[in-house]
């Protein structure tokens, strides 16, 4: 048996792949821990995760500080590359920053065998080097660590605030230390990441997808009484009302009273009524619904991206910002699907997508290429094995010591 | 069409012209018809272009001019604040100089 502690940040999307790997993880006899500043996940974690939460001893404003990293990346629409100075300098390094002593305080308390932190969590890396602690990284959103040939100043950028967060906890090296040399996880498949070399510390182990607990309600009557094609829009959660509207609107001219079945995620409430083909929740179940669509259209969240892939279904990805373009490229350079752009698309235009993706079977080809990519690479045992592997030849190395 | 300009030097109204053209390319001619699309047109703010689009738009340039200019080399020594604030006048500039 061996301990096991993922340092997650706040954002489902880089979370709900450690559940599913903690999860296999419990299962095999280990202790698995999490360390994260929001409280509200213990109520999701597998049986017998360890929530370890980070909390200071309180006065207040560091108390208010903890809470306002919780939903800080709503808090504003950031669109294109300008997303990205947002989300280094105002979201990543002040939550790295803020995140640093209770994450070095928990490791002292759970004395874990192995480290296994979130490419974005720069400051697990640093606790673990510094507390000589193995550990290994766990790349939820592999777009960050391509770079972009054309733009290589771009990666640059984002590694040197990284460094200097280094730098500031007494990591004097000039390189980023957050892809960690034992083991780096990329939750992808090569065929999808697309070419790069990578050194062997970087393993690809496809998705890895996280099934939820708990059933959410689906008016599965309505999706089956037609024969039309089925597809499902979700755009994720992270605008404001007026974007929100704004987006539907389009979508509801596109494809209300034709011949398709929209799902839509959205809360219902945003329009007086929507057009009787729409079935539109507030939340649904997602995987569950996959394998019944014909089509998805997304915002380019890895999750969804991948899930989708996973069902070998095409999709058209309209991204809003931080790494979704570089999602979207790749979705369109593996034939797997159309891109249109946020702020400019038009509701003919997304119609036109829709249909393009449907109609020519070319697309959906290029999806069950992918998917068989994913199977191969293996997801969560795959995962789950690797960290093993690490975890005792780790603690072989301890004994010889 | 993208081949490789045989013509003398461009004056900067015609690479002006030029990239106008490119950039209805990228993003669609019902879109730049929209735009009000002048030298001081930054491609983040005011073309909305992503780093995607940004990427095919230097495809063009390159397509068109060859070896003459090397555009890419260029983008590719801009750092984050550089890209968010290239407006269209800079890449005249440079095209221009280059020529």
């Amino acid at each position: 048996m061996a301990k096991f502690v993922f340092i997650v940040p706040p954002l489902t999307g880089h979370i709900n792949p450690t559940l599913s790997m903690g999860a296999v993880l419990l299962e095999r006899g280990h202790r698995v821990g999490w360390i994260t500043l929001d409280e509200s996940l213990a109520a999701r974690l597998p049986e017998g995760g360890e929530l370890l939460h980070i909390s200071y001893d309180e006065n207040d404003e560091q108390k208010r500080e903890s809470e306002q990293y919780l939903d800080i990346i709503t808090k504003k629409i950031v669109y294109g590359i300008d997303s990205l100075k947002f989300l280094y300098e105002e979201v990543l390094i002040p939550l790295n920053r803020h995140s640093y002593d209770g994450i070095i305080h928990l490791l002292d308390q759970f004395e874990p065998d192995l480290v296994i932190t979130d490419h974005q969590m720069f400051a697990g890396a640093i606790a673990a080097t510094n507390k000589g602690l193995p550990y290994a990284t766990s790349v939820t959103a592999p777009a960050a660590i391509k770079v972009m040939e054309e733009l290589p100043k771009v990666h640059e950028w984002e590694m040197n605030q990284v460094i200097g967060l280094q730098q500031e906890f007494g990591v004097d090296v000039p390189t980023p230390i957050v892809c960690s040399d034992l083991l780096t996880m990329v939750l992808t498949s090569q065929a999808f990441f697309g070419d790069m070399e990578l050194t062997p510390n970087f393993r690809f182990t496809g998705p890895v997808i996280n099934r939820p607990a708990t059933k959410t309600a689906f008016d599965w009557d309505k999706l089956k009484e037609s024969n039309n094609p089925k597809i499902l829009i979700s755009i994720g959660t992270t605008f404001d009302h007026e974007h929100k509207k704004s987006f539907f609107s389009k979508v509801i001219e596109a494809f209300g009273n034709e011949d398709i079945t929209a799902v839509v995620v959205s809360d219902p409430d945003l329009f007086e009524q929507w057009p009787a083909n729409f079935i539109v929740q507030r939340h649904v179940p997602q995987l569950d619904l996959l394998p019944h669509l014909d089509a998805v259209v997304c915002h380019g969240g890895h999750n969804t991206v991948c899930e989708t892939l996973s069902n070998g279904l095409p999709m058209v990805v309209i991204p809003i910002a931080y790494d979704q373009s570089h999602v979207a490229g790749r979705v369109v350079r593996t034939g797997a699907g159309e891109r249109l752009n946020f702020n400019r698309f038009k509701a003919h235009h997304l119609k036109e997508a829709v249909n393009t993706v449907l109609n020519n079977p070319a697309y959906k080809e290029s999806a069950e290429v992918i998917k068989q990519s994913f199977l191969e690479a293996g997801g969560t045992a795959t995962a789950a094995d690797l960290l093993e592997q690490v975890a005792s030849k780790q603690s072989l190395e301890v004994l010889k010591n | 069409m993208d081949t490789v300009a045989s013509t003398g030097k461009l004056n900067k109204e015609e690479i002006f012209d030029l990239m106008k053209q490119f950039i209805t390319e990228v993003i669609g001619e019902e879109f730049v018809e929209e735009m009000d699309i002048t030298t001081e047109s930054s491609f983040t703010k005011d073309l909305e272009m992503d780093s995607i689009e940004i990427v095919s738009f230097s495809e063009k340039i390159k397509a068109h001019f060859g070896d003459q200019i090397d555009f890419t080399g260029w983008l590719s020594s801009m750092d984050l604040d550089q890209l968010i604030n290239l407006n269209l006048g800079m890449i005249i500039n440079y095209i221009y100089e280059c020529q």
